[in-house]
């Protein structure tokens, strides 16, 4: 198999690392940072408001909020909705239960990666301008024509739009047979090829049957936090009910929700969803973090049904067989023993979880031997895994903020603001928090809420965007300080669906085996990157590359060149 | 709580026939039937009818102080804690002062305020309350708690401390501070409370265990673990401290460690199941699910409602491949759930 062509050179266009250091020294500033970044091996620095990142997002009341709706606030996608191989953003917004003038809601919005560092808002033009109750936001190509398409999940009617491929997008919610016959509080979501038709299908879970008029509001004082009165819920309402589509591959979809067994999930309250390959038989599974309940990981029977094996698997609860607050997910082989691991993030008072696969279709609970346990002071949503120093093992990112604006009044909780929390991966299956090593900008506090991690610079590591509540987004680019190596993939399918979702790649070099695949929805309410990006530490070489494509097919691709993107193609080799 | 405090109202203002007579005449402006509606109305509320009460009340002119007064009671004693509120803030301070609907009034309303989580509001009407019924312990406990949750540690210890008969600048004030605060979740006050304990009396028990559970509970294991030795030190029979030794062992991984400790508790006290719960962790962990399942076992047996031992030993039948009896545990586990944070 010969090489195959790049598509983007692994030179960033935006301000390297190396002239901001340089910069901060000669300014006097930022010693601490430096120091930091050269035992670390990579720093961030948030280039939202550089980029053109700059509109705030609305969600609920500021000060105090009268239901559960104002809290959950809003996802992010980052997908290449024009081709040109830059990963651009797309923003979900709310709104408030006052309401707007006319006119003057806030929308969503969409920003085109110029490629130069900067983006631009192109969400009338994109036809993208929708708002009220936004949640979450997936992408796929699902008519399979080559161009993204998004799915935008909302409290009332969910929305599909079309890419037409000419920089536009058109709302197919109604023609794809989308319409709900009532409001529901869609939330996280995924596009998933469950039944490996070539086609993808829609997975989006619902939060909450919410009915204002019968929720009860905080001055009824049955709803407190630490004796502060506080939005109701979800205890005491009524769950919504996961759904599931089916591609029929004429633009249209079918709901097989009750007939694959997805509404038969033990537990309610559906927050983040991803996708992932549990038990490795090539078929893909979903997992839903559930809020103050189990959650779900429903396994693929390979028959058009799904089982939900969470409480069984042990993958459900805390390790004291205790519901959590679930709101994110990471996934990703962090311990390299071949199978994906679940990372979920929680409330506060409680630690995250740490699933490891065990590869006999179980969990082990390793939040405490991971040394990740005595984090309880922060509330998590948007997660990720991802390889911060390149060196080949799973990192952590977590993005957090409070449930409660009300907390502000308690001084001795962590704040509505929260700042993130970032776990460095010590390759004997124990993590180290090194938030404070690397300071600003990861330690400044935000009310964050979704975050996609994607590489929008093309420099072969992972940025992370935030969609924060009440507050401009934030962009961490991501830079490596130390002498390593990389490899990305853009995988294409042919008899699979085209964004090869559900596809897993395993990169082999001389210090061993990663493992990656590609998947839909992901962190808190979100959508990551399509591409694969792979930290090769100091290798110079890659051996091979295989991949299982979403059919069951496996290539294999040799003669990759390092440090930069490929696009392999299923069947067709190099391009 | 609702029926704690509802006891605690009775106790105070209407503990008798004789008051409810009392309050009907003490009323000056009514007319006679206004009269005799209110006295079948704290009939009705003292009977536990207080629907029937709040119809025959509302029935009357609710803007004269007594008619809002007893209104508003009802409201209280039918778990309608805002109307109550709405009702009383109007009333009270037209009531005669030092009258017993006066007093009623401020105690109802303190109380409706603490319900609703309008701590700050109530302090000062169970304050006021609490001037003229100095030795009542429920009203002690309720004021102390409120004096946590309006975060006023020094109020909140002496409160507490005169509700548990200690002196309120004793060590033992600060422990049973500490304690209700660590119950209200409001951990930062509590470990500071603590502290306080420690330094005036190091070796007052329990003081070193409950450092140590905060610690634990924030994940500090290593300073959970040498709490918990600290309190051993003091107190070597304490079961509980040993569990929470062995818990912190646990979550460092350290098997063998947490098993003894877990086994010493169990010895001091073998109804308990919480150590049999986790050392059916420990022998999963380590390898011997029969063990294992055998301690959950005894956890169940002890207590068969217990949601965590119902799962665990689901997780071992099922990796033994044993899935009805596994799938038999999980129903119960789910079946035991409560939601809620």
């Amino acid at each position: 198999m010969p090489p195959l062509t790049m598509r983007t050179s692994s030179t960033s266009l935006w301000p390297s690392a190396a002239f901001v250091i340089v910069y901060a020294i000669l300014r006097g500033i930022a010693p601490h940072a430096q120091s930091a970044e050269t035992k670390l091996g990579f720093s961030f620095t948030n280039v939202a408001r550089e980029a053109g990142l700059d509109v705030t997002t609305i969600y609920g009341g500021q000060q105090s909020n009268k239901y559960l709706l104002e809290t959950t606030g809003c996802g992010a996608a980052a997908l290449d909705y024009d081709g040109d191989g830059w990963m651009d953003i797309f923003l979900v917004n709310g709104t408030t239960l006052e309401g707007f003038p006319k006119g003057q809601e806030p929308t969503n919005h969409l920003y085109r990666n110029k490629g130069n560092g900067t983006f631009e808002d192109v969400t009338k033009r994109a036809g993208l301008a929708a708002s009220g109750w936004g949640q979450g936001a997936c992408a796929g190509d699902y008519d399979n024509d080559g161009h993204e398409d998004l799915f935008v999940t909302y409290w009332g009617q969910n929305k599909l739009y079309r890419n037409t491929g000419d920089g536009t997008f058109e709302d197919v919610t109604s023609r794809a047979g989308l319409t709900q016959t009532r409001a529901r509080w869609g939330a996280g979501c995924a596009f998933l090829d469950y039944d490996r038709d070539g086609r993808l299908d829609l997975l989006a879970a619902n939060y909450i049957d919410l009915d204002l008029s019968t929720t009860p509001v905080p001055e009824s004082g049955l709803c407190r936090y630490k004796g502060i009165p506080v939005a109701c819920g979800p205890p005491g309402l009524r769950g919504g009910k996961n759904v599931l589509y089916h591609n029929r591959g004429d633009g249209t979809f079918e709901d097989v929700s009750e007939r694959s067994g997805i509404t038969r999930a033990k537990g309610t309250y559906g927050l983040g969803v991803s996708t992932l390959d549990f038990d490795g038989d090539g078929w893909t599974d979903v997992y839903v973090a559930n809020d103050s309940n189990p959650s779900a990981l429903y396994r693929n029977n390979h028959d058009g049904t799904f089982t939900d094996i969470g409480v069984g698997s042990g993958c459900a609860y805390s390790q004291d067989g205790k519901p959590q607050a679930g709101m994110g997910l990471a996934i990703g082989d962090y311990d390299r023993n071949g199978t994906m691991d679940i990372f979920k993030t929680n409330f506060a008072g409680d630690t995250s979880t740490l699933y490891a696969n065990t590869g006999n279709g179980f969990c082990e609970d390793r939040t405490f031997s991971s040394g990740i346990g005595f984090n309880t002071r922060w509330l998590g949503w948007g997660v990720g895994f991802l390889d911060l120093d390149g060196d080949g093992w799973l990192d952590l990112f977590l993005v957090n903020g409070h449930v409660y604006p009300e907390v502000e009044r308690i001084k001795t909780e962590a704040g509505y603001k929260q700042r993130k929390v970032v776990y460095r991966n010590l390759h004997n299956g124990r993590f180290a928090d090194v938030t404070e090593q690397i300071g600003p900008p990861v330690t400044v506090a935000k009310a964050g809420r979704g975050a996609a991690f994607a590489d929008f610079d093309n420099d072969g590591d992972v940025d992370v965007v935030v969609n924060n509540i009440h507050d401009p987004p934030d962009l961490f680019r991501l830079d490596r300080t130390a002498d390593v190596h990389w490899v990305s993939l853009k995988l294409v399918g042919t008899q699979s669906n085209r964004d090869a979702i559900g596809a897993l790649a395993r990169v082999v070099t001389a210090d061993g085996e990663q493992r990656q695949e590609v998947r839909g929805g992901g962190s808190y309410y979100s959508q990551n990157d399509l591409r694969l990006h792979f930290g090769l530490g100091s290798n110079r070489a890659i051996d091979r590359v295989i991949v299982r494509w979403p059919t069951g097919r496996e290539e294999t691709f040799t003669g990759l060149a390092i440090d930069r993107l490929h696009t392999l193609k299923e069947g067709g080799g190099a391009r | 709580m609702r029926a704690a405090l509802a006891c605690a109202c009775v106790l105070l203002v209407c503990a008798s026939a004789e008051c409810q007579t009392l309050q009907a005449g003490a009323v000056q402006s009514p007319t006679g039937d206004v009269k005799t509606t209110l006295a079948s109305a704290r009939k009705l509320i003292t009977d536990g009818n207080a629907k029937e009460a709040i119809a025959k009340l509302q029935a009357l002119d609710t803007s004269m102080p007594e008619v809002g007064h007893l209104l508003g009671v009802a409201f209280y004693h039918a778990d309608d804690h805002q109307h109550a509120i709405e009702q009383l803030a109007k009333v009270r301070d037209k009531l005669p002062e030092g009258s017993t609907e006066r007093r009623e009034a401020v105690q109802v309303l303190g109380l409706c305020y603490y319900l609703t989580g309008k701590y700050a509001d109530a302090v000062p009407l169970l304050e006021e309350t609490r001037r003229w019924a100095e030795d009542n312990l429920e009203l002690g406990y309720i004021l102390g708690m409120a004096y946590i949750q309006t975060r006023q540690p020094d109020a909140a210890r002496r409160e507490l401390a005169r509700t548990f008969g200690v002196a309120p600048e004793s060590a033992a004030a600060n422990l049973m501070a500490a304690q209700m605060m660590i119950r209200l979740e409001f951990e930062p006050l509590a470990e500071a409370e603590l502290k306080r304990a420690l330094e005036k009396d190091p070796r007052l028990p329990r003081v070193n265990y409950l450092l140590g559970q905060l610690a634990l509970f924030r994940g500090r294991l290593d300073e959970a673990i040498t709490l918990s030795e600290r309190e051993l030190a003091i107190s070597p029979g304490d079961a509980m401290t040993w569990y929470q030794l062995g818990d912190a062992y646990l979550r460092q991984s350290r098997w063998d460690e947490a098993a003894t400790a877990l086994q010493k508790s169990l010895w001091i006290n073998p109804f308990y199941s919480g150590p049999y719960v986790l050392l059916g962790r420990v022998y999963v962990k380590k390898g011997q699910p029969a063990t294992a399942e055998g301690m959950l076992r005894h956890a169940i047996q002890y207590d068969p409602n217990n949601r965590t031992a119902h799962y665990l030993l689901g997780q071992v039948l099922q990796q033994a491949g044993r899935t009805e009896e596994a799938k038999r545990e999980f129903d119960i586990a789910e079946r035991l759930q409560s939601p809620g944070r």
